[in-house]
């Protein structure tokens, strides 16, 4: 399964996001104390994934498969984002905010060096943080960093961000900016990141392996090398961690070959939080998606729980709005548009539509979606609602509908963490313009506090609910599987990152 | 007669007589899946969208191949997925026949350099995989659909129709009768009418019964990649798409759309077979 991915534009095919972090490398730290007797310090991890970047540049359009392998790993950035869902320090030692929230000082971690050998300096945050906001740049966390004024470099420890509006969730933008060395060339193919490893080999279509930087500034890492496994298929990805080719994998695909591991105790199964969502996306600007009733009688018409059940057995979250638990605007909505085709077919009357109508959801030739698309086609016909599917591949996606709009529903899987923003950008593929919304979402930008951006998304997410902008179906698990010799692997699927200093392998 | 005689003297004449087991057996099963295909135009054990059933349960005597992850029949979807599967191949077979045939003919009568143009042309297409070429036809249209499985299917195997229908042509326009037809003042279209057809068709049509079951083959490889017939059409090569997740734990699910496609595919080829058989007797006592 694939998904629409905010700063890589479309994964491969079947892709989903992976992550996860800190927090559980932390926690299963104390574990690996306890055996660390055990512990090989040189191991050599394998972990099988289904993403394999396109290059390795993040802001080259490198498809997700760039973060889970690099973020925190090969680069680092000026913060992170844990497993739990927080922004913490990385190479900003310390951060002053002038009263305005206009002016950013850090100051960097000292002692830092490039794999290159080059030290690190404030002009290649400078570097950096530009080539994310460059006109050629292909990250859409571009956006997102709008409103960087200038970059000014007073020492070679200090680097100080001017805004020309205050943007509290900066440092969590920055989490996405990867520092590299200004000097690198060739970036797509190569690396000059900070992190605790270092790329050793690529080999496209296979495999990409990377192994322990001696001159780390932090802690080392538990392990001597991690090699990433590229499968095509989740089956294959299996078979390859039954076999013991690879000794973890990073999300498993669907519940059904989930028994394989459950009952043997060679394998270790932990289910975490993904921030991956299922939903019906409506052309809001279409009739009749236009009219909010219609949007709510559908809302209404779909037992969520029975799709989540088909899809995933006994795994995953329901959701009644776009804004997953791990977000710090959550809000329980699953009580609003709860399934009632009873009142789903009287909202349908009111809307002007007692004799339902048709439409066509455009639909990801990959699982879920053909499946939800089916589910959801007998279920709108209860309310007298007539459904076409016609299934496109991702990259048609891409075209007809992200850049063209040229739909009226489609079914998709979003992946990331804290993207309630897209509701706020009446141009976004789906068309949504609530202009308390946007306002909403433009003023908890320029929140002096933390509680107060999150009060303000809070409240665009409640409208966001009660105007059933999307169809919002479910919370994919995040499940991952290792060998039980494994163990200090994130379990979360926050934004792809695959944090793997931690891991560690007893004999 | 006694036995021993008949045992005999079987070879040459008895099975002559006798319906060759290929061409019945798979007569049989290729009716099977034609008299199914028409009964669900009537009548399916349950509605297409009916999801009454549990997940993914275990086949029983409510639900004879069980049900899938949504707990609709698997049986249902099975009976039209040979509707399915007899449609686009007889679709694309008539498609591939159609282009096929008459491009074959004019490369036949063509000059000589049309006619090394058209061959290579024939022959890169061959070499192209069908499935990548079907695949090249949907991504260019609105979305994939019945029809563009047939189209691109088709267009695949016209190639092949088309370098044999060229070939047999060829052997046909050297015969001395041909030639003589000529001097008559016959044209080149009543020369492919009366003569070059009428001789080169049954070995077509033995062609086009073994295009069919590529054709159906290919249809569960385009479904399968979710780039056949959409929901919910249920295709072979969907339902063994949704059934591979879970083939550990319900492997009905990915077994029964598997039995069905392969007795289409053995039966459509069994059939060929024996339409060869039929068709050129000197070639049975060789098999």
């Amino acid at each position: 399964m694939s998904g629409f991915n905010t700063h890589g534009r479309m994964k491969g095919s079947r892709g989903r996001a992976l992550s996860a972090t800190f927090a559980a490398v932390l926690a299963a730290g104390a574990f690996g104390q306890a055996l660390a007797a055990d512990i090989d310090p040189d191991a050599t991890i394998n972990v099988g994934s289904l993403y394999e970047p396109q290059n390795l540049d993040n802001t080259a359009g490198a498809g997700q498969g760039i973060n889970e392998a690099f973020n925190g790993n090969v680069y680092e950035s000026l913060f992170r984002l844990t497993d739990a869902g927080t922004v913490e320090p990385v190479l900003a030692k310390d951060t002053a905010v002038s009263e305005d929230g206009l002016t950013y000082t850090f100051t960097l971690q000292p002692g830092v060096t490039f794999h290159s050998g080059a030290p690190l300096t404030a002009a290649d945050v400078k570097f950096s943080i530009e080539r994310v906001t460059a006109e050629a740049s292909k990250s859409s966390r571009k956006n997102s960093l709008a409103s960087v004024a200038g970059i000014e470099t007073p020492d070679d420890a200090t680097v100080v961000v001017k805004l020309s509006s205050r943007s509290i969730s900066l440092p969590y933008n920055l989490t996405y900016v990867w520092i590299v060395n200004d000097e690198a060339t060739d970036l797509q193919s190569k690396e000059d990141g900070t992190g605790p490893y270092a790329l050793q080999e690529w080999r496209r279509g296979s495999s990409l392996a990377i192994a322990r930087f001696d001159g780390y500034w932090g802690e080392k890492p538990k392990n001597g090398e991690v090699v990433f496994q590229y499968f095509t298929e989740a089956t294959a990805l299996n078979n390859a961690l039954l076999t013991g080719s690879v000794d973890v994998i990073t999300s498993v695909q669907s519940p059904d070959s989930l028994a394989q591991f459950k009952d043997n105790p060679e394998f270790t199964v932990s289910e975490g939080q993904s921030t991956t969502k299922l939903l019906l996306a409506y052309n809001d600007r279409v009739t009749p998606f236009d009219n909010v009733t219609v949007r709510k009688a559908l809302a209404r018409a779909i037992d969520d729980e029975k799709l989540l059940k088909a899809v995933w057995g006994d795994y995953g979250t329901l959701i009644g709005s776009f804004v997953p638990p791990t977000d710090p605007w959550y809000v329980d909505l699953t009580k609003v548009d709860a399934y009632d085709p009873e009142s789903a077919k009287q909202l349908l009357a009111e809307a002007g539509y007692p004799d339902g109508f048709t439409f066509t959801i455009d639909t990801p030739n990959y699982d879920p979606h053909p499946i939800a698309a089916q589910f959801i086609q007998s279920e709108l016909a209860k309310i007298g609602v007539k459904v076409e599917i016609n299934v496109i591949t991702a990259n048609e996606w891409y075209t007809k509908i992200y850049k063209a709009h040229d739909f009226q529903a489609t079914l998709q899987e979003h992946v990331n963490h804290r993207d309630i923003v897209f509701y706020g950008n009446p141009d976004f593929y789906w068309g949504y313009n609530n202009p308390k919304v946007v306002e909403l979402i433009k003023q908890a930008e320029a929140s002096a506090s933390e509680a107060e951006q999150a009060g303000k998304l809070k409240e665009a997410n409640t409208i966001i609910a009660e105007d059933a902008a999307s169809n919002w179906f479910y919370l994919y698990p995040q499940i991952v599987v290792s060998k039980n010799t494994i163990a200090g692997y994130p379990v979360n699927g926050l934004n792809s990152q695959f944090f793997a200093a931690g891991i560690t392998k007893s004999e | 007669m006694s036995g021993h005689d008949a045992m005999v003297s079987g070879n040459g004449r008895a099975r002559k007589a006798a319906l060759p087991w290929p061409l019945a057996v798979g007569g049989l099963l290729v009716g099977l899946h034609i008299v199914v295909a028409l009964l669900t135009l009537v009548w399916t054990p349950y509605g297409v969208g009916d999801m009454a059933g549990g997940r993914l349960e275990a086949p029983s005597l409510a639900h004879w191949a069980g049900t899938d992850r949504l707990g609709r029949d698997l049986m249902t979807q099975i009976m039209i997925g040979s509707r399915i599967a007899l449609l686009v191949g007889c679709g694309a077979v008539a498609l591939g026949a159609l282009i096929g045939v008459t491009i074959g003919i004019l490369a036949a009568f063509a000059t000589r350099t049309l006619d090394d143009v058209l061959a290579a042309a024939l022959d890169i297409l061959i070499a192209f995989p069908t499935l990548l070429l079907a695949m090249l036809i949907v991504a260019s249209s609105d979305g994939a659909s019945l029809g563009t499985a047939i189209l691109a299917i088709g267009i695949a195997g016209s190639a092949i129709v088309a370098r044999l229908t060229r070939i047999l042509a060829k052997r046909v326009l050297a015969m001395d009768y041909i030639t003589a037809a000529r001097v008559a003042g016959t044209g080149w279209p009543g020369i492919a009418r009366i003569h070059v057809l009428p001789n080169i068709w049954p070995t077509l049509i033995v062609n086009f019964a073994l295009q069919f079951g590529l054709a159906v083959i290919a249809e569960a490889s385009l479904s399968y990649l979710g780039l056949g017939a959409p929901p919910p059409n249920a295709s072979w090569g969907r339902l063994l798409q949704e059934a591979q997740a879970s083939v550990y734990t319900a492997p009905f699910g990915a077994i029964a759309p598997g039995i069905a496609l392969v007795s289409l595919v053995i039966g459509l080829n069994l059939f060929a077979d024996g339409l060869r058989d039929a068709a050129d007797p000197t070639r049975r006592r060789s098999r």
